[in-house]
């Protein structure tokens, strides 16, 4: 189960946090994703242990912990601009796929994509737009679905 | 061949290097061995590792044995086979001969026998023994030799070497150490080939029911002790490594079910650093091995390997995955392994392991990042031996003493609970223990946040434990009973929140004691109980005694707690991994501020809330600033505390309730009004922002002053009272000027949300200016706030822009013509008379409001202070003819502005205020003035008309003029007024009648832009003339009256003739000239030029109006009488004068009468003077002089004179002048100003002429 996707931007501020558990401890999952940020930044301060993935958005699994991951997107606009927004995953799963995260990062992607495309979005600002929560959790949603088929 | 694993471990442990076997054929083994085993350990051997690449090993560990030792002889054959890699690598044969039939009869057939077999690795060392000085010996020492090496050397390979005992022979021990070597590495090889082919045989089997994973083992772990023996432990980690894939395979394999194992007293403590902690055959089952044991053993001897290769950096690195795994595998299999011993294992594994790695690891040894590495392991290697220790300390019931942070909350929350088949039960005679955990659990009172914030703890917990424990309980009895009868309360207990801990404790009590199933089936532990019996299980799992000691007391555990906790920071904290670092470090802060130390919790809580706000994250910011601000509270760090107030209001608004908020502001407050000795800076920057207010800035001229109104956010929940509030304005051009400080004098109240503010702005010097700082005072505090918001209240998150691009509120523009004060006309006024002298006040975009001007009129000229001061509008003809083009709208407007606006004012002190509805428009002010000239008008001939200079009508008046908000400007102009009499009079003498009648004809030129009517003129004549008619001054014709229109002429003919003058002398002369006189009257407008006196115009009458009266001088000359000298113009050359030809001109001066009169001694000299323009002639000679010239009758003199003309055309030639004589003595040829023509220059041809 996914229980938390996150929006982080250059300066690794939240742009958009959202939490999927029902009880009231979103704080907790605000400090896995803000520590999940140190990883982000080794990988991308050590180019070496990135090794060939410099262009591949998709870093994986972030955290080998015992009983939740965090998966984590690096996203560079090689093309545009290097806008190093960071969409983090965490997830109670302890057996995802490769590919249904890949998918389901790209699907979140293209859902920010368009909420920043905006123009009353103010770049660095927080997503407040209320059509990119409902398609997030649409897609976390069916996250959960995929993966269970 | 599982049987062999008791032996293979014996042998295992009793060799650990390289054998060498010596063969002493000739007993010289005593002799030479100590030279032997001084080469040992070998240095630079030179190995092949599995991939039969050379490999260089330092420092070969080897032993020489006699092959008639026990170790090598007692051996079967089927042993050797399997423990192939402990039987010698090389065999050296040593021998020695004198003589050469001995060798040949004797020793070869023995040497033969001793290397047939081929096994073996073998070369022979002869030994001479032969004396240097003995060449006997030597000789036959040396045939021995040869013979021997004919005998054994094949032409691949020399088997021979050969060692004098007396002689010295550097060579060799090198010779000899390379054969040594030749041959373990040949050795080596066909071993490693042996067991590969041995390993790939059994390989080959291995899903057949035959395959017996210890008979694998066996080999491959030979094979691996081989490597390590001959120090090739990259292969031997190879090896491991293969053995625990492969392993891990079997494992998995289904359909065979094994013991894992774990369950033995001790087993609870990780062995991954001690391959010899279990026997390999006590852990033997079936076929294979027990996964708890053996996958411990391969960690163990592949971490040692890893240390031997000094790398103890992947000792960390595979650890902790290995740890992972394992704690895996414990979790599949824990409901049959004691309470807990999967977290036991965990932190034991590892602290071991940070133990092992740390003390391998020397600073500096790995490049930078693998360094960094390594901590991040050792970090996270901390932190998962704290988590699981915290599970520990929580299930025994130290749950109320674990900060539920974030970080605890994360990692416990998530981390389920143990599983144990049952849960442990409360011993019997625990009751005592039960009911001191229910008084700890009953007196444990949540921490109340500072400020009395109330947030819901968060969760240390996956689930309930409670109802996990109870289950797991129930399940073994009647189902699940617990969840039966809790039936309403099980959804309050599930939901239930850690800090109604004390009400849920109670409530299966209140559920369970009136139900009838107490006795029955197991009663619903209670949490305490829980915790007692969680205790007692623990304590017969861990068998460490240190781990069981810091699980005994609260204070044990949070030593412990702080202990794994700084370990791990510390290492984040030289790791990449900051956030991780200084998140921990905020869990210490929380254990010292326990323990009262709060100077070191401060400072830890200050790098976690730099962190947090920092990035931005401001929920977790909330989480931990009231902490901090705690902390400062308690340590009297005022500064530092209102600042976390500060902070924690600028927080999102969302983040605290409103109460909580206010709480915030009243402990600013409460502080500002407190008692502080020294007042207190305070950046509020994030709280009160400001801006100016949107449109156009304000814009002012050079020194005025203004009132400057901007905007005020304040952040703050409530009113707040600023003593004082004062903003800076900073110039954008120039840095350097110090930036101005404007203060509301009043005490300001901010309301939240958006204030106006208003401030009175002093003149500025000009440039733009943007908003700087906002400082004030609430109380003791002097805050200071440096954000500029835009349009709304400061974005909370918007943390990383600072600087943002500023409007300019102000403009002062530089300085600037702001009125123009001009003369409104410029054409001549009337001399002594009272004139209206327009002037125009222009102000240019800008308002003079109660401006005053201040009049000075300069020497000649007199305000007429009995008349008022007119002020009209005005209207530029220009500007008024441009409108009714544009549009016929404007004829409106035109006419509009016709009716002008009209005001008399009055002069006081030379100043005048101007009227307000002046202050925009253009405006005329009349001021009645008179000029005053004293000196007559002078008439000229018309035949040298000379032209009055301009300067003697020009008057002067200063301006001053005083307007602006506060009178601070100040426009200086001084104004030239022209003034002019209405008439230039010339006269000449139009005809000269046979009668002696004089026809004098007086010209007038009018002077004036205005029409001027002239209703009689008489004319006072001078001594000498009189009018023809005798009494009537008049002149001949009476046209009057005469009008002459602006700047035209008129003439008026008077007849006169010469009269006498000696009859008159006495009375005439008093008047040498004659003087013209003209009645006339003037009508002009005041707004063209000269117009009829102020004066006369306020009588009204026409009388008064035509009567001004104008006199002029005019000089008649007459004709020379008494002629005494003659001055005649001698003829110039008849070619005529060129521009630039020198020419003589003469004059010729004749006496025409002796000169008896007064006598003077200067009589025989005349003075001469020479007039010419300038212009027109150069005079070259002594233009004044005396020349002498006698008294008599006739005497002549010629005056020559050179000169040059300068300009062509009809010039006036230099005139001669006799200055000491009476002009009416003087009779002059011609008789008047005559003119010369003077041509142009001829054409210069000498530039034309061709070469």
């Amino acid at each position: 189960m996914i229980v938390c996707v996150a929006v982080v931007g250059h300066q690794n501020n939240p742009l958009y946090i959202q939490s999927f558990t029902e009880a009231d401890d979103a704080l907790k999952l605000h400090h896995i994703v803000h520590c999940s940020l140190d990883v982000v930044d080794e990988r991308v301060n050590n180019p070496k242990k990135s090794g060939p993935t410099l262009n591949e958005t998709f870093l994986g699994l972030l955290y080998p912990t015992e009983n939740y991951k965090v998966q984590y997107v690096f996203f560079s606009y090689g093309y545009l601009t290097n806008t190093k927004v960071k969409f983090i995953l965490v997830t109670t799963d302890l057996d995802v796929r490769d590919a249904d995260v890949r998918n389901f990062f790209r699907r979140f992607h293209a859902a920010y994509v368009d909420a920043v495309s905006n123009p009353f979005h103010v770049p660095g600002k927080k997503i407040t737009s209320r059509t990119f929560a409902e398609r997030v959790s649409t897609i976390v949603k069916s996250f959960g679905l995929s993966s269970a088929t | 061949m599982a049987n062999y694993l008791a032996q293979f471990q014996s042998i295992k442990s009793s060799c650990d290097h390289i054998v060498i076997a010596v063969e002493d054929v000739s007993d010289l083994w005593p002799t030479v061995k100590s030279g032997f085993e001084e080469r040992l350990p070998f240095k630079r051997a030179c190995l092949n590792n599995k991939t039969r690449n050379p490999v260089l090993v330092e420092k070969l560990p080897a032993e020489f044995i006699l092959t008639t030792d026990a170790r090598l002889r007692s051996r079967f054959p089927q042993e050797q086979l399997l423990f192939w890699f402990r039987e010698p690598y090389a065999t050296v044969v040593l021998v020695t001969c004198e003589d050469l039939d001995e060798f040949k009869t004797i020793l070869k057939p023995r040497l033969k026998l001793i290397v047939q077999n081929d096994e073996r690795e073998w070369f022979i060392v002869f030994v001479s023994r032969a004396h240097p000085s003995n060449d006997q010996a030597t000789k036959m020492a040396k045939k021995v030799y040869a013979k021997l090496e004919v005998d054994f050397n094949s032409k691949k390979r020399e088997r021979c070497c050969k060692l004098d005992i007396h002689g010295p022979e550097p060579d060799f021990w090198e010779d000899l150490e390379s054969k040594i070597m030749e041959s373990i590495r040949n050795t080596l090889d066909k071993r490693v080939q042996f067991y590969e082919d041995e390993i790939r045989k059994l390989s080959e089997q291995r899903f057949m029911p035959v395959w017996n994973f210890c008979n694998f083992f066996i080999l491959k772990e030979s094979l691996a002790f081989m490597f390590e023996m001959a120090h090739l432990h990259e292969d031997a980690l190879r090896e491991y490594d293969e053995l625990e894939l492969c392993y891990l395979e079997t494992v998995n394999m289904t359909g065979k079910q094994r013991e894992f194992g774990g369950v033995e007293h001790g087993d609870d403590q990780a062995a991954l650093l001690n391959p010899g902690n279990k026997a390999l055959t006590e852990i033997v089952q079936d076929d294979s091995f027990r996964e708890f044991e053996f996958r411990q053993y391969l960690f163990a001897c592949q971490s040692q390997l890893l240390f031997k290769l000094n790398r103890p950096f992947e000792v960390a690195s595979r650890s902790y995955s290995f740890i992972i795994s394992f704690s895996k595998a414990l979790a599949q299999h824990e409901n049959i392994l004691p309470f807990c011993v999967r977290e036991v294992w965990v932190i034991t594994a590892c602290l071991a392991l940070i133990d092992a790695t740390s003390s391998h690891y020397n600073e500096g040894l790995a490049a930078p990042d693998i360094e960094k590495e390594f901590y991040r392991l050792l970090g996270d290697l901390y932190s998962l031996c704290r988590i699981k220790f915290m599970r520990l300390a929580y299930l025994i019931g130290y749950g109320t003493d674990i900060e539920r942070s974030p970080v605890n909350s994360a990692s416990l929350s998530m981390l389920p609970w143990p599983k144990p088949s049952i849960w442990p039960s409360v011993p019997p005679d625990a009751s005592s223990e039960v009911l001191a955990k229910e008084k700890i659990i009953l007196q444990a009172t949540p921490r109340v946040k500072h400020f009395g914030i109330q947030r819901k703890p968060l969760p240390l917990e996956p689930s309930a434990l409670l109802r996990e424990a109870n289950r797991r309980r129930a399940s073994l009895s009647a189902g699940n009973m617990f969840e039966m009868f809790d039936g309403s309360g099980s959804d309050t207990s599930l939901k239930m929140s850690p800090s109604n801990k004390v009400q849920a404790i109670s409530m299966p009590r209140t559920n369970s004691s009136p139900s009838n199933f107490e006795s029955s089936i197991d009663r619903p532990m209670r949490l305490a109980e829980i915790f007692v019996a969680s205790e007692h299980a623990l304590q017969h799992t861990i068998s460490n005694p240190d781990l069981w000691k810091s699980l005994a007391s609260v204070e044990e555990f949070e030593q412990k707690y702080l202990e794994l906790t700084k370990g791990a920071a510390d290492n984040y904290h030289r790791s990449w991994w900051k956030r991780h670092g200084v998140v921990l470090d905020g869990e210490i802060a929380a254990v010292c501020f326990k323990y009262g130390n709060y100077d070191l919790a401060a400072k830890s809580y200050e790098k976690v809330c730099a962190l947090y706000s920092g990035e931005g994250w401001q929920d977790l910011l909330a989480e931990v600033l009231p902490n901090l601000a705690e902390c400062q509270k308690i340590l009297n760090d005022k500064a530092g505390y209102l600042s976390s107030c500060v902070r924690l209001l600028s927080l999102d608004k969302g983040l605290f309730s409103t109460k909580e908020r206010q709480a915030f502001q009243s402990e600013v407050i409460s502080f500002a009004h407190g008692e502080m000795k020294d007042p207190v800076p305070l950046d509020v920057s994030s709280l009160i922002t400001f801006s100016g207010n949107p449109g156009p800035p304000l814009e002012l001229c050079d020194g005025d002053p203004g009132t400057l109104s901007f905007t005020v956010w304040s952040g703050f929940p409530d009113d707040i009272t600023l003593d004082s509030l004062s903003l800076t304005l900073t110039a954008t051009y120039n840095a350097d000027e110090g930036a101005k400080a404007l203060k509301s004098s009043t005490a300001t109240v901010l309301k939240p949300g958006r204030n106006t503010i208003t401030v009175d702005l002093p003149p500025q010097k000009p440039g733009s200016y943007v908003l700087g700082v906002l400082t004030g005072h609430i109380g003791h505090l002097r805050f200071r706030s440096h954000s500029f918001s835009k349009v709304g209240p400061a974005d909370s998150d918007d943390f990383m822009s600072y600087e943002k691009p500023t409007r300019p509120i102000l403009k002062v523009s530089n300085p600037r013509p702001l009125v123009d004060l001009a003369a409104a006309i410029s054409s001549p006024l009337l001399i002594n008379e009272a004139q209206w002298v327009g002037i125009i006040v222009r102000p240019i975009d800008y308002s003079l409001k109660g401006a005053v001007l201040h009049i000075d009129t300069g020497p000649g000229l007199k305000i007429e202070e009995t008349h008022f001061i007119e002020m009209e509008s005005y209207i530029n003809v220009s500007q008024c003819a441009n409108n009714k083009a544009n549009c016929h709208g404007t004829r409106k407007d035109c006419s509009l502005n016709a009716d002008k606006d009209f005001e008399q004012l009055h002069l006081h002190d030379g100043r005048i205020q101007l009227p307000d509805w002046a202050s925009d428009w253009t405006s005329i002010l009349w001021i009645p003035i008179r000029a005053v000239n004293n000196s007559l008008a002078r008439g000229s001939s018309s035949v040298a008309p000379q032209r009055q200079s301009i300067v003697d009508g020009m008057r002067t008046i200063a301006l001053k003029l005083e307007f602006g908000v506060s009178h601070n400007q100040i426009f200086d102009r001084t104004i030239a007024v022209h003034f002019t009499d209405p008439f230039h009079v010339s006269t000449r003498v139009a005809d000269k009648c046979s009668d002696g009648t004089l026809l004098l004809q007086v010209i007038l030129h009018s002077q004036v832009n205005a029409s001027l009517t002239i209703n009689d003129a008489w004319l006072d004549l001078q001594d000498g003339f009189v009018h023809t008619r005798q009494g009537d001054r008049r002149p001949i014709s009476g046209f009057f009256p005469l009008v002459i229109s602006p700047t035209s002429r008129a003439g008026i003919l008077f007849s006169i003739c010469l009269g006498k003058t000696i009859a008159e002398d006495e009375v005439e002369s008093v008047q040498p000239d004659s003087i013209l006189n003209i009645r006339y009257g003037i009508s002009g407008d005041r707004a063209v030029g000269a117009h009829s006196p102020v004066t006369v115009e306020s009588s009204g009458t026409e009388d008064a109006k035509q009567g001004l009266i104008f006199q002029s001088a005019l000089i008649l000359q007459r004709p020379v009488l008494d002629p005494s000298l003659a001055v005649g113009f001698l003829p110039l050359p008849s070619d005529g004068l060129r521009v630039g030809q020198l020419v003589n001109m003469k004059w010729r001066v004749e006496r025409l009468k002796d000169f008896e009169s007064e006598a003077s001694q200067h009589n025989d000299e005349v003075l001469y003077e020479v007039n010419a323009n300038a212009d027109n002639w150069m005079i070259a000679g002594r233009k004044r002089g005396h020349v002498s010239l006698p008294t008599k009758q006739g005497s002549r003199i010629v005056i020559s004179i050179l000169c040059v003309p300068l300009v062509a055309g009809y010039v006036r030639p230099p005139q001669l002048g006799l200055p000491g004589v009476d002009e009416a003595n003087i009779s002059c040829n011609p008789p008047g100003p005559h003119l010369i023509c003077v041509l142009p220059p001829t054409l210069s041809s000498s530039f034309c002429i061709p070469a």
